[in-house]
């Protein structure tokens, strides 16, 4: 049946947040949209829905021996058993546990044929306690990565909070992702299209999405620290190069990259290349055509660990014309 | 066996068959133990029964039995009807008049994968990270799994059921006389199909990363077979056990296992190409015939001894999810994912 792919969307953030309000009114509002859930903890909604179904986040390590290459088997299942029923989607959204790494679930998306051919990773939503998030980052380092990851940021109980502490959380996140559209709530509640069908992990929408994407920019970071940069060339790229340097940092930084997305001007190509990648996990694609006179230039982004702007610009550079 | 894979008139138009539209998707078809009804598993709830008698007028539907998608179905091997398992977490025995009885209710959990066992009359499921196995009236629990069991099979005394998931497969003793321990062999991975072939000796399953995994398990040595497009889902020995059929691949492909068995062969290939990727695979259970269902809706059959295949021309982008040869071994089930509801018959 060829039917058009379901998004999906990823909703993490630390327990207490506020994902559980924010499914319950998903499930709950009249918004004539068809949406099943995926909730660690089955019980935690107050709603009792057949298109609500239990999750045992059940990642397992890839035969490559690689760390950072870990998969949610049970989604794939899920998602499966999902795409037999009668009824269809307009959505899917997958709710993590307040401690989980969103590496495995985005990259069950970049891996597995079957999912990838009924369902597309459209965003990843992240929800942040106001008042417990510098308190949440001492305590290890998921909080970090559920925003380094985020395409989406619901800063919320904003209520809890007075304006000078609101201004600092929010200095915070944008020095580990200056990417991610911020939204400030209270008790969740913002509207559903804020959050939905994004299209954040599109090849075709990646200018579109990216607030801050034409910035460049290296600020002075601890070394250790998760945090966000760009990249950008005006000449064009040896897409043989490209791929040599791109491989060999994947390959050896790819476990501290969680996010890295770019838009390329190979050398006497017409269009765009396009790519997306979740650690060492990558889709790429030909976008849009140039137009003509446009300045072909080229951008690349890295949201991650121990990130190393001016070597990844050096790098870069080689791989020019 | 009078079933003649040449049969010049099946180039053009099928053999004779009944089609009947669903308005759910086919999870899984079987036949029941005499061979005399067809049962099909929808996903809107509904386990479909009907004549295997392809001439025989099919009776209205009847009331969903599961509240979700129903995801397995196999014949009774206690009786005349089937058992089914549902995304609602319930194992159900539905007896040849359409009632049917509970055999367990796991909430939250899905019942993704059923086998029996035909001489012992044992049924196992999968729930979850859970084995349940149902004999003689009585319902037993072995697990928890290091995941969620994504296949399972008995060996062919019916004495033990292999569970495969992350990192292996675990087999179970079932004697309820000696307990024995249960024995893991070891593949990192997940492992997300598993059939224990027709001699007993060795298990196959089907990985993630797009390779089949074969255990001999009386020696625990293991060997892999790469070389797939795609996940290989559908795993089927030949009822001699001198061929494993894998799925995903665009002809049939029959790694040997008589003799040497199959280190360092390529597997045997045969068949018609260009029907896209084949889905599932069900050897005949007596002779050696194949099936093979594939992505784009075709459905071909193959003879492994001429290397003979026809190739039924029914692609029309369904993908077909399951086919059950009947225990003669003389009409085939196949269901697809719009909800097509196929009995062939075969005999000349
Ligand atoms: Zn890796």
């Amino acid at each position: 049946m060829a039917q058009p792919q379901v998004p999906v969307t990823v909703l993490t953030g630390y327990l207490g947040a506020g994902k559980t309000t924010l499914l319950n009114r998903i499930l709950s509002e009249q918004h004539g949209k068809k949406y099943a859930v995926i909730v660690n903890e089955f019980g935690e909604l107050g709603v009792d829905n057949d298109l609500v179904v239990n999750a045992d986040e059940e990642v397992f390590e890839m035969n490559n021996g690689c760390i950072c290459c870990t998969v949610r088997g049970d989604l794939i299942r899920i998602i499966e058993g999902l795409m037999k029923r009668k009824d269809k989607f307009d959505g899917i959204l997958v709710e993590t546990t307040g401690l989980a790494d969103p590496g495995p679930v985005a990259q069950t998306f970049f891996t597995d044929e079957d999912v990838k051919a009924k369902t597309r990773l459209d965003a990843i939503v992240t929800v942040i306690d106001a008042k417990h998030f510098f308190g949440q980052l001492e305590q290890g380092s998921e909080a970090e990565q559920q925003v380094a990851f985020a395409d989406v940021i619901l800063l919320n109980k904003t209520d809890l909070v007075s304006a000078d502490e609101l201004a600092k959380v929010e200095d915070r996140i944008r020095g580990i992702n200056r990417y991610a559209r911020i939204f400030h709530t209270q008790k969740s509640q913002i509207e559903l299209e804020a959050i939905l069908d994004k299209g954040a992990f599109d090849l075709g929408r990646i200018l579109e999405f990216e607030p801050d994407f034409l910035h460049s920019g290296h600020d002075h970071h601890h070394e250790d620290e998760v945090r966000s940069l760009s990249i950008t060339a005006d000449r064009p790229v040896d897409p043989d190069k490209f791929q040599k340097w791109m491989g060999a940092l994947l390959q050896i930084k790819g476990a501290d990259i969680f996010r890295s997305k770019g838009i390329l001007a190979i050398d006497g190509a017409p269009r765009r290349y396009v790519y997306q990648g979740v650690h060492m996990m990558m889709d790429s694609a030909w976008g849009t055509p140039w137009k003509d006179g446009e300045t072909r230039s080229s951008k690349l982004v890295f949201i991650g660990r121990n990130l190393d702007g001016d070597n990844l610009q050096r790098g870069f550079e080689d791989c020019l014309k | 066996m009078k079933i003649d894979l040449a049969n010049p008139a099946w180039q053009q138009t099928l053999p004779p068959a009944r089609s009947l539209a669903a308005d759910a998707p086919v999870a899984a078809c079987a036949f029941n133990r005499d061979g005399s009804t067809v049962a099909f598993a929808l996903g809107d709830g509904q386990v479909r029964r009907l004549p295997a008698d392809i001439a025989a007028p099919a009776p209205d539907a009847a009331p969903p039995v599961h509240s979700g998608v129903v995801l397995a179905l196999v014949g009774d091997p206690t009786g005349d009807g089937f058992v089914s398992g549902g995304d609602d977490g319930r194992v159900l025995r539905i007896a040849a008049d359409g009632s049917a009885t509970e055999l367990l209710a796991q909430k939250g959990k899905w019942i993704e994968h059923l086998v029996t066992h035909r001489t012992t009359g044992a049924v196992a499921a999968s729930a979850g990270k859970t084995m349940f196995l149902f004999r003689d009236g009585e319902v037993r629990e072995f697990g928890p799994h290091p995941s969620t069991v994504a296949g399972l099979d008995f060996s062919k005394d019916g004495s033990r059921v292999a569970c495969a998931h992350y990192g292996g497969i675990t087999v179970w003793s079932l004697s309820k006389d000696v307990a024995l321990p249960p024995r893991r062999f070891a593949w990192q991975g997940s492992h997300v199909a598993l059939r224990w072939s027709t001699d007993g000796k060795f298990i196959a399953t089907g990985t993630q990363e797009n390779d089949i995994h074969v255990w001999r398990v009386a020696q625990a040595t293991d060997m892999r077979m790469q070389g797939y497009p795609a996940k290989v889902k559908s795993l089927s020995w030949t009822a001699d056990a001198r061929f494993l059929y894998t799925s995903s691949q665009p002809v049939f492909t029959a790694w040997p296992f008589s003799g040497k068995g199959p280190e360092g062969k390529p597997p045997l290939q045969f068949g018609d190409e260009g029907a896209g990727l084949m889905t599932v695979v069900a050897a005949h259970p007596a002779a050696e015939f194949v099936a093979g269902g594939y992505d784009s809706g075709e459905l071909q059959l193959g003879d492994i001894r001429t290397k003979r295949s026809v190739v039924l021309k029914m692609a029309d982008g369904a993908s077909i999810t399951c086919l059950a040869w009947s225990p003669d071994g003389f009409k085939l089930a196949v269901g697809n994912d719009r909800g097509d509801l196929l009995t062939v018959d075969l005999r000349r």
